[in-house]
């Protein structure tokens, strides 16, 4: 019974012996170099870039005095903001770089130097 | 109704101030977390920002940050968890949270004319808004 479904299916299954195959070809290469629905490596951001980003986060949070605003200082002690406004800024680095940071790492998220820091070592940010 | 009731599940009560704190904590940031979903459900792109929506939520949660016994707190964050839970399930419409959390306390009519300034105050909320 499974012999003779099997030699019919056979009997009607073609596959089609195509050019991207050849291993030496190169179509080959092309596929190796671009991993389309890959998570790592090249959307990674350069660390300029996430200290340029959370500066922009935080310097538009409207409590905050823009000029104060640097990549060392601390939310509370430096901006004059409460616990809450910090929990809220991390929030909005959250959409920014599309995380979700767990809620024992946002508590001890404190300044920009270790947002950026969070940030930098995290994979998934984009 | 009952699926409200379903999906809001009282917790035990906080032990200390400390508790509650955190407790308030978690419920913003699960408050905000479900912000992209509240736009996309009531259509509020065009209307207001992520933002602005987090800094609506914070002003709620900053008008009852006078308070200091741990029951009260519990209660109002079991209310807000309830809004919240309302709010997610699409058991409002759209100028509900427009009117609430976009427009907010302000209201769009701001009446500065000098006529009214003797009238009671009950009649003055009474102009402004909806909600309190």
């Amino acid at each position: 019974m499974a012999s003779a479904l099997r030699s019919a299916v056979l009997r009607h299954i073609r596959v089609p012996v195509a050019e991207t195959l050849t291993l030496n070809g190169s179509k080959w290469s092309l596929i190796s170099n671009v991993r389309s629905m890959s998570s790592h490596g090249d959307d990674h951001i350069t660390k300029e870039e996430i200290i340029h980003r959370v500066l922009d986060v935080v310097k538009s949070f409207p409590k905050v005095d823009p000029s104060k605003v640097a990549p060392d200082v601390h939310f509370q002690k430096d901006l004059g903001l409460d616990s809450l406004d910090n929990v809220e800024i991390v929030m909005a680095l959250e959409e920014e770089f599309k995380l979700e940071i767990p809620d024992k790492e946002a508590d001890k998220i404190d300044s920009c130097s270790l947002a950026i820091e969070y940030i930098h070592n995290h994979p998934m940010a984009s | 109704m009952s699926f409200t009731l379903r999906s809001v599940k009282v917790a035990p009560n906080s032990a200390s101030l400390e508790e509650a704190r955190i407790r308030v904590f978690d419920f913003f940031r699960s408050a905000c977390r479900s912000i992209p979903t509240i736009m996309d459900i009531y259509n509020l792109d065009d209307v207001v920002t992520p933002s602005q929506l987090r800094a609506s939520i914070a002003s709620q949660i900053r008008k009852n940050c006078h308070i200091t016994n741990p029951k009260v707190i519990d209660m109002l964050l079991f209310k807000g968890i309830e809004e919240l839970n309302n709010v997610v399930e699409h058991a409002k419409q759209r100028h509900h949270i427009i009117g609430q959390y976009v427009v907010g306390s302000g209201g769009l009519v701001q009446d500065v004319g000098t006529k009214d300034q003797a009238n009671s105050n009950f009649l003055k909320n009474f102009y402004e808004t909806n909600y309190f």
